[in-house]
């Protein structure tokens, strides 16, 4: 599975950094950087709960 | 402010095809029009893919997508939508209005061609500016006397906001909701205008189509780079023999439209999304080889800067317009092109920007359309390729040369 943010409802809250730091990071606004948007099995359930807790519904994951 | 307009008539290097019958001014209303490019002539959806295929048409908008793959992809029946996207919302391009304004019926000619090929009577041409729009009505006012069609075309003038010309932007215009990217990306084949099957590309793109069936296969590919036959649009800014809108074969050497002079200095191909480039030798006008060099030529513009202005204040003045056409949905894009314009006025005056590298990287892949990436290509590339520049600056505080105006930046009003 591939992660995807939606970047019109991003509101940079950054719980996504704390969630899933295997993916994603967060710049100097709160803002995820993806550094690699494939997620690997051993990590999908952090995976699962980050786009679960995004308060602005932002992050979902894609099906490669 | 002294910015370069584009010229009223339109200029052609080597023959004319698009611009046939009008580079000494004037309109190719129906009657000229059919007398140059003969009957409007159709095409099965088969056919069509096949003989854009065989040319190599690539979309003349800025992606460069080659059209065949897109008019393959397409469902057909009569609830597809064609979407000519006119818009244009880039102020220093002005070959799509251009090409509305003086040539439409060759537009309108393309549009019914894929329409037809498509098993649909919907089509849609959205334009940005006035004088386009009329002339468009006007040709379809000439039709429905003259030539009746079944297609129903609709023109419509929309925002002239500059990302409200990215496609899917246009298509949440039109639907009447505000004109920027929704969030998820959808393809317009799939699901386009009112949820329909959508062909949308350029304007330029719907006359090269209605070339190609008006001149056959061996006519169209009689001229041009075989990498990408035929001829293009362009607008030349700036210093140059030629400014304005041009039409020339694709594989012309960039320099026979800049500098027959041989000086050279920072060049900017491809819009305020393109990339600035220091040595244009060897570099011809045709998409693939572009891409290739680095420069893409997004939608045709193509600038080269006085030597008696300031260079960098330009890249300021753009940088901040791109930063005040961020639509504001996208974080990254919102605060990112602000900072990135603060740094690039913080380097005009001579000041240090240590963290505009870092910025501009925060810029690529982070928002809903290109906005954001394109920023980063036009100011990474200007402060790539003009070194010299940002020595003088920095040391002295400025270069001493005033700030032009060269590159226009409100295009659509002035």
């Amino acid at each position: 599975m591939r992660i995807e943010v939606d970047w019109t409802r991003c509101d940079g809250h950054g719980m996504c950094a704390l969630l899933l730091p295997e993916n994603i990071g967060s710049d100097a606004g709160g803002y995820p950087v993806l550094h690699d948007r494939t997620v690997p099995r051993e990590t999908m359930r952090h995976a699962r709960r980050a786009v679960a807790t995004c308060p602005a519904l932002a992050l979902r994951l894609e099906r490669e | 402010m002294t910015a370069l307009q584009a010229p009223a008539t339109p200029t052609a290097y080597g023959s004319a095809r698009l611009l046939a019958g009008v580079t000494h001014g004037g309109r190719a209303e129906l009657a000229l029009h059919r007398t140059l490019h003969g009957p409007q002539q159709h095409r099965t959806q088969g056919v069509l893919v096949s003989e854009t295929a065989t040319v190599r048409l690539l979309g003349r908008g800025g992606a460069a997508f080659p059209v065949s793959t897109k008019l393959a992809a397409m469902r057909t029946g009569s609830s597809v939508e064609v979407v000519v996207n006119g818009s244009e919302s880039e102020p220093a391009s002005h070959k799509d209005r251009t090409l509305m304004t003086v040539a439409p019926h060759l537009v309108i000619d393309g549009a019914l061609v894929v329409a037809r090929a498509l098993g649909t009577r919907r089509v849609t041409i959205a334009v940005h500016d006035a004088a386009a729009h009329a002339s468009l009505a006007q040709a379809l006012q000439e039709r429905r006397r003259l030539e009746p069609h079944p297609e129903r075309v609709v023109v419509r003038l929309q925002q002239d906001r500059f990302v409200a010309g990215e496609v899917r932007a246009l298509l949440n215009g039109l639907e009447g909701r505000a004109a920027v990217p929704p969030g998820r990306r959808t393809l317009p084949s799939d699901r386009g205008l009112h949820g329909a099957p959508t062909f949308a590309s350029n304007a330029e793109t719907f006359a090269q189509i209605a070339l190609l069936v008006s001149l056959g296969v061996r006519g169209f590919t009689g001229v041009g780079d075989p990498r990408e036959p035929g001829t293009t649009l362009l607008t030349v800014a700036g210093d140059v023999p030629v400014p304005g809108v041009v039409e020339v074969p694709t594989g012309l050497p960039l320099d026979a439209l800049l500098r027959p002079d041989g000086v050279h200095g920072p060049v900017l191909v491809g819009g305020y999304h393109g990339r600035w480039i220091a040595d244009t030798s060897g570099l011809r006008a045709t998409r693939p080889l572009l891409r290739e060099a680095g420069v893409p030529l997004n939608a045709g513009v193509i600038a080269r800067l006085p030597e008696g202005g300031c260079a960098l204040a330009e890249v300021a003045a753009v940088s901040s317009w791109l930063a005040a056409q961020s639509a504001g949905q996208c974080g990254p894009c919102l605060f990112g092109t602000h900072a990135v314009a603060q740094d690039v006025a913080a380097l005009l005056r001579g000041r240090p920007a240590p963290d505009v590298t870092a910025r501009l990287r925060g810029l690529v892949g982070r928002g809903a359309c290109a906005h954001p990436d394109g920023t980063a290509a036009f100011v990474g590339s200007a402060l790539a390729s003009m070194t010299e520049e940002l020595l003088v600056h920095a040391e002295r505080g400025g270069c001493g040369r005033p700030y032009l105006g060269v590159l226009p930046l409100d295009g659509l009003h002035s």
